[in-house]
């Protein structure tokens, strides 16, 4: 029942636990109009472009949705909300996109989730983050050798340009724990 | 002739207004139409092209019966007609009063050019130093601080831009007949009180203002103001809000109690803003925010000035009021301007395009890019900028944009020299017009104008080239960059400047967005009875709507009039018959106008006269200094009535100017005003004198014999064709036609309905034939509005007053079997129910057969139960055979068989109407899955906030492509639904517990009746109008209108709305006894015509007809136009044409090439 009964969709391990009315109601005056596509900056890089992944929520692909990797792409310009016509929170759909993907574990998205976790986690502990431990952490949380060998021409040249300290941070009793805390309450009374 | 009492107001002089105006006053109304502009024509005088048609067409509005009541010239140059006084520069200021009696004050703004004087000869724009961006060429070029509003407009006297005038007074030493007054006086007599704590402000704001000429006094503080308003009577007081003390609110409290006349300005810092916004609440006027400098503050106070003391207020009362406001435009500006407007100069508004193509433009029609000049090869179109928009507040469809940018790309197209390429960006192309779907396919087909899907967010220069790059995603998900030399923005509708001040002074409600609100079922009437609107002031409309719209809003203001009690009065004022001159000889009186000293200067007057005076039939010859300007006119009069001519011949400049002034002429001295004649022998002889000189306004002295100057010889020529043609004009007077006062509606649904009432209700009687049993046609079933009203009420209330009223005799179960004549005169044979029949005689005939839905046989209709059509779909919904509970998915098919080849056109009615049918499912159940399958959602107008709606309650709507339709298969007890979604890139299958099929309506007009009445139908089977722009509810064929289905798909309150100006437009000729004629018309001379009937298919009016009895071609005085395509058809010379008789004719080329008297 709901929206789109009736419609064939291919029904699959992802469809029956990922919930994207929340998603659907946010997003469900969009007249795919295209502003969105024509407006993303990282849209090269999508193998769906944002209408079609709109599209395919309101049709409720659930399946083909978390086969893409357009939400992770999002960089959260807010391009698309700004330029709307419909004024939809485009940009906060797609976090949400990226939520389930986390929170679900889906193995498709272990690199991209990690290396949020990694980031976010240097941040809380420093202030800030710490290029050298979030990738030493980032690299030894995927559990393959052979992905920092892959970064490892850019880690140098970005070293060469001074862009990554290597030294241990200043030390700080974690500054923003508390922000961090309130919005883990926040989170949990949702 | 009769004076009229009845009389109505329209405000506004656009299309509509000018329409509504018309209609009044050729029923026989005094009709006073006011606009704000100095000009007539509205919108439309700064278009020159429509479509479908690409041209324009203005002129075919103006009357076809009593035809000489009214100018008949071009209309965009302007309008005359004896019943219609038309104020410009005009505002309504308030009314009070009931409906029938409504006192409205009206308030002219003075023009210091005095009208009457100005001979238009630009003397005063050469000298004047200062120039203002030109507002009818959108702001694109720059007139002078005096200037014509138009280019085109006849009479067009000059006016002066109050806020760019410097009054350095130089116009008034140049202008040769001191028609220029400036109000130095006046201003000096408005007297300013500046209070402000702050010396260098009083100081600077003092200086500013007795710059501009106004009396100044100051204070520094609240008590010594008020001391100062007891001490003299100030019009104006600048009033500071914060001041040590006593603050400017306590101040304005206190002035306002001793002086409540003062107007006061605020003057406040940004933090006061709010307590300048609550002084407003208690009597301040406006406010300024400080700091101002002198262009903000010098147009404020003129403003203020213009309203006190310099316009005019002027009581007039009348029966009604038609508002004709039009609309504004979205200025793409406003907002984030993401599209560089203004910004670039190659990005421009559809409005500002249309100038730049149009010859009287700034580019005079020559296409370059605005920002270099460059050859402009490729142009993109926006849509929807300011429409569809949430972000903008704009949660509604512009209606007309979508084809005016067709339109526009079309008309580059054929402007440039070299092949354009045009892409228009669209999200859905709304083409629910009438032909608009075959034109929009034309243009892409045959004219090869690109059509591209998404919407464009924003427009981005390119610095070095000086392209403009637009970037945009295809349908299957490309996104691509592309580069435009211009960029052309479809800006939607937005209120009315003042639409919410108007609204607020006369109790009006306005819908969300600030439009006129109307009744339900009615796009005309409002909350406040006896004041209707007309045309876009309820929301942008096209001409053809909007002149339907501005009809039937004129029909409604007549019947409030004629309900209280008033109406036409047919009192007869003090005026001279034409004297009878059947059998005198012509004795022409000749009156040359010298324009000053300007022809004496170069040409020798007692030559002319004597030259003139050979001609025996030339009584009289007089030189006048100025017969333009009131005191020579006067002159004029007074000759006449002392020679007493039989013939009168003007030599001056301007020959449509003197229409209004010859009739009125004609009453006071009993002349028929077909006996004057106007040459003109200024224009273009001052041209000729001075072929190589810009300056045309030097004298030149003319070497040697100027009496053998070939110049003059021409002027001479030019005045011997006047008397040519007066010598050979026809003294008899014009031929009437009686009336046969009472009508015939053929269909008994709520469009017969409706014009049958609105005849009835103004007294005359109707005939109402309906084929079937009871009244009542599509409303039988339709139960349910998009809006959410009930139909029932208005069946009800309609079918009973039809029923009762003593005037309507209903004829059910009866059908038109004969019928013959015409306007005036037909006599129609209707079989009654038991095949007696029973023949009507009537004059005037409306055809409202109706429409039914389309009856399909695709998406496999008829072998499954579930698969219905729209209208049984309300059915079952009414009798209840559709529990919306008992559904899981719905499948709505939008165009079944419609918009593609045989039935290309649009049914306007059935998106709205499966969004209708979609909410009211979603509302029983929100579980339901409803997928509505459309090729462009046609949510046009205030109807696309209903689009928003459904897809807010989760109606799925996929767009299929006409060459990969949806198909439908049936198994057992299920559907199955497969459609290609595009953006998805995917064929879904989709099961569905119901499908319907929008297959749109189809019109039921037999073909036989509609000959019978002389009237065609169009390609799809309704209705052919005359013209579908400028006469759309009539037939080419005087005397026979329709309206409703028959005429074109249309919603109910759209179908009421042309119920009501068809029958409007039947009152126009019900309203008189007989019918007066054109003195144009055409005759036969029955002795040499042979009968070929070769001129018969040459009439477009279908004036003529062969009498066998009498064998001879019978011409039809009322519906012949005077076109003279039968004269040029007729092998014989038996067709004439009164007015352009061969002798005449011949005798006026003789004088024009110099071989006439002389």
């Amino acid at each position: 029942m709901g929206n789109t009964a009736g419609l064939q969709k291919e029904i699959g391990a992802i469809s029956t636990f990922a919930d994207l009315a929340p998603i659907r109601k946010m997003i469900r005056s969009c007249i795919q109009c295209g502003t969105c596509t024509a407006s993303c900056p990282n849209e090269f890089a999508m193998d769906f472009t944002p209408r079609r992944l709109w599209r395919m929520v309101l049709m409720d692909q659930t399946e083909d949705i978390f086969e893409s990797k357009t939400f992770v792409l999002c960089s959260s310009c807010y391009f698309c909300t700004l330029r709307c016509p419909r004024g939809l929170p485009l940009t906060e759909a797609m976090s949400a996109l990226k939520q389930i993907a986390t929170r679900k574990k889906l193995p498709k998205f272990k690199e991209s989730v990690n290396f949020y976790s990694c980031f976010i986690e240097s941040v809380r502990r420093h202030g800030r983050v710490n290029e050298a431990e979030f990738m030493t952490r980032y690299f030894a949380r995927l559990k393959n050798p052979l992905i920092p060998l892959r970064f490892a021409p850019l880690g140098v040249r970005l070293m060469m340009k001074g862009k990554i300290s290597m030294l241990p941070p200043i030390k700080q009793a974690r500054p923003l724990e508390s922000i961090f805390r309130s919005v883990e309450a926040l989170e949990e009374r949702k | 002739m009769t004076q009229k009492i009845g009389k109505v107001l329209v405000v506004g002089a656009g299309i509509s207004g000018i329409r509504a105006a018309l209609d009044l006053a050729e029923y026989g109304y005094g009709v006073t139409l006011i606009d704000r502009s100095p000009h007539i024509g509205g919108i439309l005088s700064q278009l020159d092209y429509q479509f479908p048609t690409d041209r324009c067409g203005m002129c075919k509005m103006l009357p076809l019966v009593n035809r000489d009541a009214s100018s008949q010239y071009c209309l965009r140059k302007g309008l005359f007609h004896e019943n219609i006084e038309i104020l410009l520069s005009t505002d309504l200021i308030s009314v009070e009063g009931e409906p029938g009696h409504i006192q409205a004050t009206l308030k002219q703004h003075p023009n210091w050019i005095d009208s009457e004087r100005c001979i238009g000869c630009g003397d005063c724009v050469d000298i004047c130093p200062v120039e203002v961006p030109d507002a009818f060429n959108e702001s694109l070029s720059k007139h002078k601080a005096v200037y014509l509003p138009v280019p085109h407009a006849i009479p067009n006297p000059y006016v002066i831009d109050f806020a760019a005038c410097t009054r350095c007074g130089a116009c008034v030493a140049a202008c040769p007949t001191g028609a220029i007054l400036l109000p130095e006086e006046e201003r000096k007599s408005f007297h300013i009180l500046v209070v402000d704590d702050e010396l260098i402000l009083r100081d600077s704001l003092k200086e500013w203002l007795e710059e501009e000429g106004f009396s100044v006094a100051m204070a520094a503080s609240g008590p010594e103001a008020l001391d100062r308003l007891t001490e003299h009577p100030y019009h104006l007081m600048l009033l500071d809000i914060k001041m040590p003390g006593m603050d400017g609110v306590e101040v304005l409290q206190k002035a306002k109690e001793t002086a409540p006349e003062l107007k006061v300005i605020m003057m406040t810092a940004y933090a006061t803003v709010e307590t300048a916004v609550e002084a407003m609440k208690i009597g301040a006027l406006d406010y300024l925010v400080k700091p101002f400098n002198p262009e903000t503050l010098i147009p404020m106070i003129l403003r203020i000035f213009q309203d006190v003391v310099v316009a005019k207020g002027r009581q007039i009362e009348v029966g009604a009021l038609v508002l004709c406001g039009g609309t504004s435009f979205f200025d793409p500006r406003s907002g984030k301007n993401t599209f560089n407007y203004k910004t670039h100069p190659n990005v421009v508004t559809s409005l500002e395009f249309e100038r730049m193509l149009s010859g009287t433009g700034p580019c005079r029609g020559r296409l370059s890019r605005p920002l270099d000049g460059k050859s402009v090869n490729k142009v993109a179109w926006i849509q929807c900028v300011g429409s569809r928009d949430l972000q903008t507040n704009a949660d509604f469809c512009s209606n007309i944009c979508c084809m005016f940018s067709i339109k526009e790309a079309l008309i580059a197209k054929r402007a440039s020299q070299h092949d354009l390429e045009t892409t228009i960006f669209y999200m859905d192309m709304r083409t629910y017009g009438k032909t608009f779907q075959r034109y929009r396919e034309q243009a892409e087909t045959i004219h090869g104008v690109n059509f591209v899907r998404g919407r464009v967010h924003s427009v981005v220069p390119d610095m070095a080239s000086g392209d403009l790059l637009i970037r945009s995603v295809d349908l299957s998900g490309n996104v691509e960059e592309t580069r435009f030399d211009m960029v052309v923005l479809a800006v939607g509708q937005r209120p009315a400047e003042g639409a919410s001040e108007l609204a607020e002074m006369l109790g009006l409600e306005l819908n969300p967005w600030g439009f006129g609100k109307t009744e339900p079922f009615s796009l005309t009437r409002t909350n406040l009875e006896g004041i209707l609107l007309g045309g876009s002031f309820a929301g942008l409309k096209d001409i053809s709507d909007s002149v339907t719209q501005a009809s039937a809003a004129a029909m409604n203001a007549s019947r409030v009039i004629h309900s209280k009690g008033g109406g036409l009065s047919l009192e007869h004022a003090e005026v001279h018959p034409a004297t009878d001159v059947m059998r005198e000889i012509p004795r022409i009186l000749t009156v040359v106008c010298t324009c000053g000293k300007k022809l004496s200067q170069w040409a020798d007057l007692q030559h002319i006269a004597k030259q003139l005076k050979s001609d025996p039939l030339i009584d009289r010859i007089e030189f006048l200094e100025q017969v333009c300007t009131a005191e020579g006119w006067e002159h004029l009069v007074g000759l006449v009535k002392t020679i007493l001519p039989n013939r009168l011949l003007i030599a001056s400049c301007l020959p449509y100017v003197y229409k209004r002034k010859l009739q009125e002429l004609g009453k006071q001295v009993g002349m028929d005003p077909f006996l004057m004649e106007v040459v003109d022998i200024h224009t273009d002889f001052l041209r000729l004198l001075h072929p190589n000189s810009d300056d045309e306004r030097q004298p030149v002295l003319i070497a040697g014999d100027s009496n053998k100057h070939p110049v003059l010889q021409q002027l001479i020529s030019a005045l011997e064709t006047g008397i040519a043609k007066l010598k050979w004009v026809n003294p008899a007077a014009i031929a009437t036609i009686p009336i046969v006062q009472r009508g015939l509606v053929v269909g008994g649904g709520i469009a017969g309905m409706t014009a049958a009432l609105a005849i009835a209700d103004h007294g005359f009687e109707v005939d109402l034939v309906e084929l079937s049993d009871q009244l009542g046609g599509n409303l039988n079933w339709l139960k349910r509005t998009l809006e959410g009203h009930s139909t029932n009420e208005l069946l009800e209330e309609t079918r009973t007053s039809v029923e009762k009223h003593p005037k309507i005799h209903v004829h059910t179960q009866s059908r038109v079997i004969h019928s013959m004549g015409e306007v005036g005169n037909f006599h129609t044979t209707l079989e009654g129910p038991k095949n007696q029949a029973q023949t009507i005689d009537h004059g005037i005939a409306i055809l409202a057969c109706g429409g039914t839905e389309f009856r399909t046989s695709s998406y496999g209709y008829g072998t499954s139960s579930a698969i219905i059509t729209q209208k049984e779909l309300e059915c079952k919904f009414s009798d209840n055979t559709i529990v919306p509970e008992k559904l899981n998915s719905v499948v709505m098919i939008q165009c079944v068989d419609s918009r593609e080849e045989p039935r290309n056109y649009c049914s306007r009615v059935c998106c709205t109407n499966s969004i209708k049918h979609a909410l009211y499912l979603k509302e029983k159940n929100p579980h339901i899955a409803i997928y509505i399958l459309y090729r462009d959602i046609m949510s046009y107008g205030f109807s696309e906030t209903y689009y928003t709606q459904a897809r807010k309650a989760d109606v799925v709507f996929i767009q299929y492509r006409i060459d990969d339709k949806p198909s439908v298969r049936v198994e057992k007890e299920k559907l199955e639904v497969a459609v290609f979604e595009t953006i998805i890139g995917k064929r879904l299958q989709i099961e569905a517990d119901l499908v319907v099929l929008a297959t749109g309506i189809f019109p039921n007009l037999p073909q036989d009746v509609v000959q019978m009445f002389g009237a065609s139908l169009d390609q799809d089977g309704f209705f052919q109008e005359a013209e579908s722009k400028w006469r759309p509810v009539d037939s080419l064929k005087e005397g026979v209108f329709a309206c409703g289905l028959a005429h074109s798909p249309r919603s109910l309150s759209e179908t009421i709305t042309t119920a009501e100006a068809a029958a409007q437009r039947a009152l126009r000729i019900l309203s008189r006894e007989h019918l007066s004629t054109g003195k144009v018309v055409a005759k036969v001379r029955h002795s040499i015509c042979s009968l070929c009937e070769r001129c018969i298919d040459a009439c477009p009016y279908g004036a003529r007809t062969v009498d066998y009895d009498h064998e001879q071609i019978m011409v039809n005085p009322a519906m012949c136009q005077g076109c003279g395509s039968c004269t040029a058809a007729c092998p014989n010379c038996a067709s004439i044409l009164e007015g352009f008789v061969k002798q005449q004719m011949l005798a006026v080329i003789d004088a024009a090439i110099g071989q006439g008297i002389s």
